[in-house]
């Protein structure tokens, strides 16, 4: 009897000792399934961290990986160009997004974000750099921007970089593993979605121009680390991903000088279960479009515009680093999420998504590569 | 009697369990570590090493060391990482990639260079193999760590 009882005992309280803290589970949450409609064909084979990708107006392919090295994919082969600041390749740090002036064809200018140790300080933050490419170097390199201050932290350097059709140039910094002094904070860096002129001089109609203190370059706050961004190219809106800590990834549509909570409210937790806030809205803070719960820890985002693929034209696509898929989530009319698809389940940690000129959508996977999506 | 007491005792531990909210299972939730040894200087190590942690491998080998099925694997408990010692440090110095098998279980994955210096590595090291059930009595040592080559 007695062995019973302490076999009851260890059974019970493992089973109540595995239970979820309610805030692991999202309610009415749009159910996801596995979609066997795609299949993939590798197109760069053998990277390590394809982090950023852009394809140059003859078809051949710019590719960064995470450890500092920028990859000109020509005619099957790779040519490392020269000429690429030195990056902090740390945690999360290093060569990070890229892409193509929206005037490339004019003024030559690639956008680029890194890790950067510029400054005194020991340590690294989020840069943005402009620069051209002459043959396999880079020249005309400029610094647009340089988050401060420098700390050795691995995490949450963001970054994503889009741009609008009216001469700016939007992009992310993380919050540099410092939530309860930065993201809330618009007279600091880090944890931002920023607007700068394409020459990097800040438009003087950015939303904290004049207000004292502040880094004048902020678009909008209050996030933790963004490593996804578009532009919908139906209402001109910048949408923007962003990882949660346990539970709480969001997608949101920034609006300027808006706040999106992180860290006052979250539908996340803290990494060891415990809570980090009990308010999941508050008033004067964004809600999000779509979140996560659990995280599907997203990266890169794109809208299918193409009619490469019938059913997927008009909806998204997020990278889940931690699930290993494609994630595809369908909007209705008002732009909410009503279905969601594991696309290519199980090809690996997907770090970036884009929709090539060709109308393809290209995946940028962690140790295989760049693959293109095939509809089956 | 005896069978009533150890009855309820069942519930008050229970109980207790429910109130801590807590979403670890029960063999790694009571302590982070437990201290195998007075060695202060394994202690400290130990102590920097879980910052370390926090930073840059929690998001994916999770709070208490189990991975995530599937896609990540388990620290805790883990017999390559106990068996396999210099191929840990190394995998924690230079990144990892390829197909291993943890626990029975086959992983075919990538985790890239983390930037670590050395003293990061045997900290992060002596944390890991010290928490979660494991225990090692064998400090990892930044010289440790410098010997091994890419």
């Amino acid at each position: 009897m007695k062995n019973f009882s302490i076999l009851l005992l260890s059974v019970l309280t493992t089973v109540i000792a595995c239970a979820q803290n309610p805030k692991e589970v999202k309610d009415n949450d749009v159910p996801i399934t596995v979609s066997e409609a795609y299949e993939y064909e590798v197109i760069v084979p053998d990277l390590i961290n394809p982090w950023g990708m852009a394809f140059l107006p003859d078809g051949s392919l710019l590719i960064t990986e995470k450890s500092g090295e920028l990859i000109h994919f020509v005619n099957g082969e790779k040519i490392t160009i020269d000429g690429v600041p030195e990056v902090y390749n740390r945690g999360q740090g290093g060569l990070l997004d890229i892409q193509l002036s929206p005037n490339y064809e004019s003024d030559g200018f690639i956008y680029f974000t890194y890790s950067s140790t510029e400054g005194e300080a020991k340590g690294g933050n989020t840069a943005l750099m402009r620069a051209q490419l002459s043959g396999n170097s880079l020249s005309n390199q400029e610094v647009l921007y340089k988050a401060t201050p420098n700390t050795t932290k691995g995490q949450h350097w963001g970054s994503r970089i889009v741009f609008d059709d009216a001469g700016h140039v939007f992009f992310t910094a993380g919050e540099r593993g410092e939530r309860d002094i930065n993201p809330q904070d618009i007279t600091r860096d880090n944890g931002k979605v920023y607007r700068l002129n394409l020459d990097g001089s800040i438009p003087t109609d950015n939303p904290f121009v004049g207000t004292e203190n502040a880094k004048e370059a902020i678009w909008s706050y209050g996030h933790r680390n963004p490593q996804g961004m578009l532009i919908n190219p139906e209402t001109n809106e910048i949408w923007v991903h962003e990882h949660g800590p346990r539970g709480g990834d969001e997608i949101n549509v920034i609006k300027k000088g808006a706040n999106y909570g992180w860290p006052v409210i979250t539908y996340g937790i803290n990494y060891s279960g415990t809570d980090i806030t009990d308010i999941t809205k508050k008033e004067g803070m964004e809600q999000p479009l779509y979140y996560w719960v659990p995280s599907i820890a997203p990266s890169g985002m794109a809208m299918v515009t193409s009619d490469a693929y019938p059913e997927l034209k008009g909806n998204l696509l997020v990278g889940s680093l931690k699930f290993v898929y494609l994630e595809a989530l369908y909007l209705d009319e008002n732009n909410s999420v009503i279905k969601r698809e594991k696309l290519l389940d199980g090809v690996g940690r997907v770090r970036n998504v884009i929709q090539g000129p060709d109308g393809f959508v290209y995946v940028g996977v962690e140790g295989v590569g760049i693959v293109k999506l095939v509809q089956n | 009697m005896k069978t009533a007491l150890i009855t309820l005792a069942s519930f008050a531990i229970i109980i207790i369990f429910s109130a801590s909210k807590g979403d670890q299972s029960f063999g790694t939730s009571a302590s982070v570590y437990i201290p195998i040894q007075k060695d202060t200087s394994l202690q400290n190590s130990i102590k920097r090493g879980k910052t370390v942690y926090e930073d840059f491998c929690m998001q994916c080998h999770m709070a208490t060391g189990e991975g995530i099925p599937g896609a990540f694997p388990p620290l805790a408990k883990a017999d390559y990482l106990l068996n396999n010692r210099t191929k840990a440090i190394h995998a924690v110095k230079y990144g990892l990639q390829g197909p291993i098998t943890v626990n029975g279980t086959d992983y075919n994955s990538i985790m890239a260079p983390l930037g670590l210096y050395d003293d990061e590595v045997a900290d992060v090291m002596n944390y890991i193999l010290n928490s979660w059930g494991n225990s090692s009595d064998k400090p990892v040592t930044e010289k440790e760590v410098a010997a091994i080559e890419k």
